[in-house]
């Protein structure tokens, strides 16, 4: 019977209880996406800051000139990105020119800002030249250069706008000969995860003594302020518009206790209890908040995966910023604000007086 | 007659019509706050990534390629390629000067020390002079590397002075010879007194730092300059950007002229000084577009989604009004009045509902944007003015769109079907 009462009062109700259900589903859709963005945010951004390159550098500390080679090691087993670098001065054609060698494969994640014409790495025997060079040798992908005697193949021209423009850019092994090294470098350089930094500087430090662990302070601390203030922007935006649809919802719930005065006014005319009618009110609340918090939240998983896609398409692999886990939230908060709403209004039904509603006063 | 029934209606049932204004008003806000962070984050952003440093290098057209390693030139002789230190400034004179933050011209020799060459470098701190229109202006390290930390105070150069010898230390320098601010060291055979340590994990620690007249006299290149770091706020690149601007048809160029990318300001910079080529650094430049681009969009999309959500809240109160009231339409109706005139009234009340609605919104949008920029940025954001009306007009387009649908629906209806109770 009380069942039977809901369902009838719905089917009339029909175009009314759509509308509620459209406001309240857009209110869902949009908490669910925008705490969706939120969650998955910081993790996103500091991939972006990834192509900064470095955030820390291991050079030699006092009167050394080099870092042991095991140093990429160590910050490789702290789960870091880590290439070695070996600076020296060769000659071409007798004119000197700042060599540098590098582990191609190992520096290739960090050193993403370069752009290049040709190939991105050298095998021995090949080499890349920084622009300046290329311009002042006057050659181009393809020529042989002599380096020191030794016969070298262009692959590519690296443009950077620092040092590497005025660099023939070499295999780490074939610039360790050049310079007489052997299992030392004149650099590392360090990605760490942004969030880790000092944890993973702190231990390269203690690993390794006698060398000099740096933070690169510029890189790290300006990846730290913009994701944390994005963070807290979207979600000041999100605790805002949160707010205030939760307003919007709870005005929708009054609105539909409200409304109905004179069917009040019947069911108390013919005897039924006030606890009773709220409870219909109530269930038929409940009802409509689940439903619509159902439908909010699929719609605003696929907003927030449509968000992901566009924004971020090179993460789409490791998730497309799609969280689960924002639906017990989303929908405890609407249904408590719809059970609450109801009752604030429900409250009407113990003053209503039958009569007077009725004449229609 | 007719102002007369509107305003009634309004009077009548002031309650259910707090709470439709109400409705639009929420819309209102969540669209006003959410448009304007949006459309002024780009630029808190790009001041923000700022403190990364320079994003452009400045340097004398070359001859001979130089031979550097962590600052110290290998090259046999110096040679004599350099940039006049009075020609500095016109970097301020270019058409995209207000987004030029900061500039530091610096000139570069090696001094021995403790057994090791140490690069020196003669720089500006934050010098103040006359701009071009006579106004007084900032340039030198602080201006570009405001964020570096210093241990002891940064050098004042304000105003040019050849016999102050003070001189900032690189931490790894320091750490090496054991130096304190306040100590002293000897560069070039003249007693400095160290006045800061600074320390930024990058090449910057390997350096020393003086004045840049009192480095000219030392090494005897009065007035000359080797490079300029500027930063500037740029315009992330895009597809345009990336063509080659000798190819461009004379629209595209202007277009390209006019726009502050990172090539574009290198461009005018070298305008400006002829004598000198001006590099993105690439590290700095291009990772700085790419983020302040996802971050842009992001906010584009997040807005998107709120407005999309705040038109659907506006019309489904406003519908729910309508059809609320189907009876006094009837009763309209059945009285003689026409559709038009049952349309006109019903659309006038909407309309003073949705602007009533849209007022309220907008100014506590507005307050909320402010509030959101002021906790997160700690400066107030630039919202442009105009957005405050754009706001009201669409929440009244939203709402007698939103009204529209049942109205038509209810004039088409028999009156006495309505009027009976029945759909």
């Amino acid at each position: 019977m009380f069942w039977s009462f809901v369902l009838r009062a719905v089917e009339f109700r029909k175009r009314r209880l759509v509308l509620a259900f459209a406001a309240l589903a857009v209110a869902a859709t949009l908490a669910t996406a925008l705490f969706s963005v939120y969650s998955d945010i910081e993790r996103k951004m500091r991939a972006q800051f990834r192509e900064y390159g470095a955030n820390m550098v291991i050079a030699p500390e006092g009167g050394s000139q080099t870092v042991p080679l095991e140093a990429v090691a160590a910050a490789e087993r702290q789960g870091a990105a880590a290439a070695p670098f070996i600076y020296t001065v060769g000659r071409v054609d007798s004119e000197p020119v700042v060599v540098a060698g590098t582990d191609f494969r190992r520096a290739a994640p960090l050193t993403d800002y370069w752009r290049v014409d040709g190939a991105r790495a050298a095998s021995p025997g090949e080499c890349l030249l920084g622009t300046a060079v290329a311009a002042h040798f006057r050659l181009h992908i393809g020529d042989r250069l002599a380096l020191d005697g030794a016969p070298s193949v262009v692959r590519g021209i690296v443009s950077s706008g620092g040092a590497e423009d005025q660099q023939i850019i070499v295999p780490l092994e074939t610039a360790a000969q050049l310079a007489g090294l052997h299992d030392a470098v004149s650099l590392v350089q360090v990605r760490a995860d942004g969030a880790k930094l000092p944890a993973v500087a702190a231990a390269l430090s203690n690993a390794l003594p006698g060398v000099d662990v740096r933070v690169l302070h510029a890189v790290a601390e300006t990846e730290a302020n913009v994701v944390l203030k994005l963070r807290s922007t979207l979600f000041l935006l999100t605790a805002l518009i949160l707010a205030i649809t939760t307003l919007c919802v709870t005005n929708n719930f009054s609105a539909l206790v409200l409304e109905r005065s004179q069917e009040i006014g019947v069911l108390k005319a013919i005897g039924a209890a006030e606890r009773k009618i709220a409870a219909l009110f109530l269930s038929e609340s409940l009802i409509l908040g689940l439903v619509s918090t159902a439908a909010g939240y699929g719609f605003g998983l696929l907003v927030a995966w449509w968000i992901g896609r566009q924004i971020f398409p090179e993460a789409s692999a490791a998730g497309v910023g799609v969280n689960f886990g924002v639906f017990l939230p989303v929908t405890g908060v609407t249904l408590v604000v719809a059970t609450a709403a109801t009752l604030a209004a429900a409250a009407r039904i113990w003053r209503i007086k039958p009569a007077v509603i009725l004449r229609g006063e | 007659m007719f102002f007369r029934f509107v305003s009634q209606s309004i009077r009548r049932s002031p309650r259910r019509k707090a709470m439709t204004v109400a409705a639009v008003a929420m819309g209102a806000a969540v669209a006003t706050a959410m448009l304007g962070v949006m459309l002024d984050i780009g630029d808190r952003v790009n001041r923000e990534l700022r403190s990364l440093g320079a994003n452009l290098m400045v340097t004398p057209k070359a001859r001979s390629l130089p031979v550097e390693i962590g600052g110290v030139d290998y090259r046999p002789v110096s040679n004599a390629d350099f940039i006049p230190e009075s020609q500095v400034t016109k970097i301020k004179s270019t058409f995209w000067q207000l987004n030029i933050t900061g500039f530091a011209p610096s000139l570069h020799a090696a001094a021995s020390l403790g057994g090791r060459n140490v690069p020196v470098e003669g720089v500006w701190f934050k010098r103040q002079y006359r701009g071009a229109d006579g106004a007084v202006q900032e340039a030198g390290l602080r201006t570009v590397n405001g964020a570096w930390k210093i241990d002891g105070r940064w050098i004042d150069d304000r105003e040019r002075d050849d016999a102050d010898f003070e001189a900032m230390v690189g931490g790894a320098v320091a750490r090496r010879l054991s130096l304190k601010p306040g100590d002293t060291l000897t560069l070039f055979g003249q007693p400095f007194q160290v006045a800061g340590i600074i320390s930024t994990g990058g090449d910057e620690e390997d350096r020393i730092y003086v004045r840049l007249e009192v480095l000219q006299k030392l090494v005897n290149r009065p007035g000359q300059v080797d490079a300029i770091q500027v930063g500037a706020l740029t315009k992330p690149e895009d597809e345009f950007a990336r063509k080659n601007p000798a190819r461009m048809t004379p629209k595209e160029y202007d277009r390209w002229y006019c726009t502050p990318y990172i090539s574009s300001i290198a461009h005018q910079i070298e305008e400006a000084l002829p004598m000198a080529v001006a590099k993105p650094i690439w590290r700095v430049a291009d990772s700085e577009g790419k983020v302040l681009a996802k971050i842009r969009g992001l906010m584009l999309l997040i807005s998107l989604a709120a407005l999309a959500s705040a038109g659907l809240t506006v019309w489904s109160v406003m519908a729910t009004t309508v059809l609320e009231r189907r009876s006094e339409i009837a009763i309209m109706q059945a009285t003689g009045a026409g559709n038009g005139l049952v349309a006109a009234l019903f659309s006038a009340e909407v309309a003073l509902e949705g602007a009533a609605g849209g007022l309220l919104g907008s100014w506590v949008g507005l307050l909320m944007a402010g509030w959101v920029g002021q906790s997160v940025f700690q400066t107030a954001l630039e919202i442009p003015a105009i957005l405050g009306p754009v706001v009201v007009g669409a929440a009244i387009i939203a709402s007698v769109a939103g009204a529209a649908q049942p109205l038509w629906r209810a004039l088409r209806l028999e009156p006495a079907v309505t009027l009976r109770g029945g759909e």
